[in-house]
């Protein structure tokens, strides 16, 4: 490991401050992300900031909608008493995230703040139109997650900023909610991750939020998707058309997890399985 | 940098000196000499160095030393039975051929402490999904999932 010095400050003021104040300092979350890219020599930080001790960061708040700390971790969110029960989304995604070991000590906020286009908790906080919380030593402004990612690793964190929160407004009672994700192992980054959220009236499909990850520079809504689906009736007709505009509007690379011709295929095909299953739920 | 930091180690409290950028298991393993915790890929995969931290599995090689200050921490050398003997986990990971080379054994327990911990009759999808952290090369992890419930009937005694 390259040398660098460990802080752990007490407060975000102190924390933004040490910020300001070290040269190639690198904010520290839970590390399973920092950490591995230190061994690997892609990142060489002088310092590292650790955000682990700042009270009240990691709080999680259910109120009809949703205020999540963004050092709450992965397991923190999975074993929260009405997390769940509201936003079951986030649950299936949180779930599907690295190991227990993993989930144990990464999290939501350093999901998002690593910006990889597979960021698992990306895609239902997109289908949820989230916002994230971003601070300054004098300033706060929320960003909905889609415009927060900029392209891989980049977003559009300031560097005196500190994202503090993740806010979800109270869900649509009757909304569908499906999430697929594909990975070689089941513990590993996703090949391809799709997240859906309908709002149905029978086969009538009244809204549609889709949201892929894997597929393109960030996690992004598939907006093509969405605007063909919106006030059409789900048929088998409709779902393939929804299937091919999923297959053509998406971006992927090929790289040492799969080809860019496979995660298209995969894309298209989450797209249908979730219209269909949403379908079948939508009948019950 | 260098600081010294104390926590509860298998028990008992310790006070370390460490450089900043230790990981939790260059500490166990350098500083601490307690080598029964592994280091196999030591970016998160393999679970090989997995130990506890306040009760949860965490794999030491992604752990920050310093945030062990204050923490109660448990490795494979804490986990014995009475008088010294094999734990019950240990016990039933011996007796199934849950071993082979046994690298991956110490990481393989404490994620099935952990797991034990929180859920005393887990199913076989319980404990593939505790244990999908930890990689075995040897075993084909039958013989693993077999000495996790036994270690669970072992733990809930005679019924």
């Amino acid at each position: 490991m390259s040398r660098f010095s460990y802080h752990k400050p007490k407060t975000i003021d102190d924390a933004l401050q040490l910020k300001n104040e070290k040269r190639g300092a690198v904010y520290i979350a839970g590390g399973t992300d920092v950490i591995v890219q230190i061994k690997n020599q892609e990142l060489r930080p002088s310092a590292l900031i650790s955000l682990r001790n700042i009270p009240g960061l990691a709080h999680i708040e259910v109120n009809g909608g949703a205020r999540i700390g963004a050092l709450a971790t992965i397991s923190d969110i999975i074993q929260h008493p009405t997390l769940a029960q509201a936003f079951p989304l986030l649950m299936e995604a949180a779930r599907r995230i690295g190991s227990v070991q993993i989930r144990n000590v990464a999290t939501i906020g350093g999901n998002l703040c690593n910006c990889s286009p597979c960021a698992d908790m990306a895609l239902p906080l997109l289908v949820l139109e989230a916002k994230v919380r971003l601070r300054t030593s004098e300033t706060t402004r929320e960003v909905p997650v889609e415009d927060f990612f900029k392209g891989p690793g980049e977003s559009c964190l300031l560097s005196d900023e500190i994202m503090t929160d993740i806010l979800l407004d109270a869900p649509d009672v009757n909304t569908i909610a499906v999430f697929m994700k594909k990975g070689r192992v089941k513990m590993d980054l996703a090949v391809a991750s799709v997240a859906v959220l309908l709002d149905m009236e029978g086969d009538l499909c009244r809204k549609a939020h889709i949201a892929a990850g894997s597929v393109a520079p960030v996690p992004r809504r598939l907006r093509e998707v969405e605007e063909k689906l919106e006030g059409t009736i789900l048929s088998e007709q409709t779902i393939s058309e929804a299937q091919k505009i999923a297959k053509s509007s998406v971006v992927p690379i090929t790289d040492i997890r799969s080809t860019e011709d496979y995660r298209r295929e995969i894309v298209g095909v989450f797209v249908k399985r979730s219209l269909e299953r949403a379908l079948e739920w939508s009948h019950k | 940098m260098r600081r010294t930091i104390s926590f509860f180690l298998n028990g008992s409290e310790v006070n370390v000196t460490l450089k900043d950028h230790m990981r939790l298991i260059d500490c166990l393993r350098e500083t601490l000499n307690l080598t029964g915790t592994k280091e196999g890929c030591g970016e998160g995969e393999c679970g090989a160095c997995t130990v506890l931290v306040d009760g949860q599995a965490v794999n030491s090689c992604l752990y920050p030393a310093p945030e062990a200050e204050g923490k109660n921490v448990l490795t494979i050398e804490g986990l014995q039975g009475s008088e010294n003997r094999l734990s019950f986990i240990q016990k039933a990971f011996v007796e199934l051929g849950a071993i082979q080379c046994g690298f991956c054994t110490p990481g393989m327990i404490l994620a099935t402490k952990a797991l034990l911990d929180s859920n005393p009759d887990p199913s076989d999808q319980d404990i593939r999904a505790a244990l999908q952290g930890n990689l075995c090369r040897c075993t084909g992890y039958v013989q693993i999932v077999e000495a996790v419930k036994q270690a669970a009937e072992n733990m809930r005694g005679p019924e």
